[in-house]
């Protein structure tokens, strides 16, 4: 046990250096300027709510926090349901073109959002969408579908045969065989990819910032980078404002650090 | 592993009767959102990257060939900007890999209780926002009220204004870099080591190898996917770096941190030279796609 004591050591400060940062944020968004000045690891006198009221109303992170929460639904959502289609008719049928169209569908992965954000921003200009919720979200769609499709074709393909070939000889149609047995038996998969989608959705950074001029239509990482710029001093509300980003994220985290992790490893492929 | 396959309908053996359409009807939406938002945008980089526009009307755009990739070799701020991210390079892709590295082999090497909540704690950075790290790190590095500097002072070391200092603004955000990745770089050994076969650990200390043989012998031939995963991540996100940078010095101070990235999009959407960002654009892009393909082909499996 003693020689392990400088493992566990370098483990805790790896940890420590890891995690501090937020920690003292946490911490920094409760005090007041003066309180900070006299130490971040301390903890503050009176928690300061006003910090959280200031950043919420007056810093507009409510709003923000609306959208944020809209376009990671409303890619999540139909990101699992467009994937597990795609992926179902690679995995069940074979038809002319599939490996073809396969390949063309794994595009996405190696093709950085860089490459494609300027036409986009003139893409959503002519359908009059620049300013709006659907600019963010139809693109992080298409985006989710290259490692959706990847991921669920290798889930439905993982399925036992025989289950599959139960439901065909009950006379169950391919929509229902996909929607009542693939899917659900795919649970596992579907919740790490809606996991990773979320992730992605809700840190997405240059596309809001390309597409979104008008701050009602900003998601919470854009806000934050103009709130930055408003409060550049009043440290304790900026503290507040990044505590609101990564709260929900850390709970997640928390909650579904398995899964997350496996998704994370599997999606490194995707760069 | 072997993946039994689901029986697949042979669309094209039932001939015309059959439902050669169905497949179709099941990508058919999927295909259409991802060709109009992901595709269409990509062909529509590298035909403006040949075209010279202001980003107005589209009767404004002229055709003008390779000038804007001629204009981008001869162009010192764009190879500046290139410069800066080849710097960052060390510390995003291989200053974090070591860092992952030596935990990961510890741990392996000696088991530890509680292994789950460290992967946890180490894990976390690498799931945040750019843009939220690039916001505390900002705080924490601020010369006149950030902790980092506090600490040093107390210390009796020097205090340097860190973003805003020409010559470390560069290496404080690859630092900023190799902090958020090395979490990452140690779950990813760590998972690649525990599937390295225990016996081989066994035969090698029958062979009377020291711990260090082992590592050398063992596990780092064992972690080539591992490290050509770690190493091609870590470099697309160098080369690609944008969030962190726009968050803490915007590419600042003078040009000291502009990547080429921050470089595309000022130039795109800031000057309204459409074209030459895009040309830039199809650079970076290349560039990412060539240099994370060689790390693959130099670390990853021989038989590939």
């Amino acid at each position: 046990m003693v020689k392990r004591a400088p493992v566990y050591l370098l483990l805790i400060l790896g940890v420590v250096v890891a995690i501090a940062p937020f920690v003292v944020t946490v911490l920094a968004s409760l005090k007041t300027t003066v309180e900070l000045v006299q130490g971040v690891f301390s903890l503050p006198e009176t928690p300061q709510w006003e910090n959280y009221r200031t950043a919420w109303t007056d810093g507009n992170m409510d709003r923000f926090f609306v959208n944020s929460v809209i376009v990671a639904v409303g890619v999540v959502v139909p990101s699992i349901l467009l994937s597990a289609m795609t992926g179902y008719a690679f995995a069940r049928f074979r038809f002319r073109g599939s490996n073809l169209l396969f390949g063309f569908f794994l595009l996405g992965l190696v093709v950085p959002l860089q490459a494609m954000v300027i036409p986009l921003f003139y893409l959503m200009r002519s359908l009059h969408l620049l300013d709006s919720l659907w600019a963010l979200i139809l693109p992080q769609i298409g985006l989710s579908l290259s490692f959706g499709t990847l991921l669920m074709r290798q889930a439905f393909l993982t399925v036992p045969r025989e289950i599959v070939e139960a439901s065909i000889v009950d006379g169950a149609s391919s929509w229902n065989t996909l929607w009542r047995i693939l899917f659900p038996l795919s649970r596992p998969m579907v919740g790490t990819l809606a996991l990773m989608f979320f992730i992605w959705t809700w840190n997405e950074f240059l596309l809001p910032l390309v597409v979104n001029i008008d701050p009602n239509y900003h998601t919470l990482p854009v806000g934050l980078l103009y709130f930055q710029q408003r409060w550049t001093s009043d440290i304790p509300v900026i503290a507040a404002g990044s505590t609101i980003i990564f709260l929900p994220l850390t709970v997640i985290f928390l909650l579904f650090q398995r899964q997350l992790i496996r998704g994370i490893t599997a999606g490194a492929v995707k760069g | 592993m072997a993946t039994p396959e689901l029986p697949r309908v042979a669309v094209r053996k039932r001939g015309l009767s059959g439902s050669s359409w169905e497949p179709w009807l099941y990508l058919l939406p999927g295909l259409l959102i991802f060709t109009l938002f992901v595709v269409v945008p990509v062909l529509g980089t590298v035909a403006i990257s040949f075209a010279n526009w202001n980003g107005i009307a589209w009767s404004t755009a002229a055709f003008t060939g390779v000038d804007n990739y001629i204009t981008a070799v001869t162009d010192s701020l764009f190879w500046g900007a290139f410069w800066n991210n080849l710097v960052l390079i060390p510390y995003f892709v291989i200053l974090p890999a070591i860092l992952g590295l030596i935990p990961a082999t510890v741990v392996h090497q000696m088991g530890v209780r509680g292994a789950a909540a460290f992967r946890a704690g180490l894990f976390l950075p690498y799931i945040m926002p750019g843009v939220l790290i690039g916001v505390v790190w900002r705080w924490l590095l601020n010369p006149v009220f950030g902790p980092v500097n506090a600490v040093l002072e107390r210390l009796g070391l020097p205090t340097p204004s860190w973003l805003g200092d020409f010559t470390l603004a560069l290496p404080a955000v690859g630092m900023i870099g190799a902090w958020a990745a090395y979490g990452f770089c140690f779950v990813i050994f760590l998972a690649g080591m525990q599937k390295i076969q225990p016996d081989l650990y066994e035969a090698a200390r029958l062979d009377g190898a020291n711990p260090f043989q082992e590592f050398t012998a063992v596990t780092l031939p064992g972690l080539r996917r591992e490290i050509a995963v770690v190493l091609s991540v870590n470099l697309i996100n160098a080369l690609r770096a944008f969030d962190v940078i726009r968050a803490t010095t915007d590419g600042g101070p003078g040009r000291e941190t502009e990547v080429v990235a921050l470089y595309m999009i000022d130039t795109a959407f800031g000057a309204k030279q459409v074209g030459y960002g895009a040309s830039i654009a199809v650079l970076l892009a290349v560039t990412t796609l060539v240099l994370s393909l060689l790390v693959l082909r130099l670390f990853g499996e021989r038989d590939g």
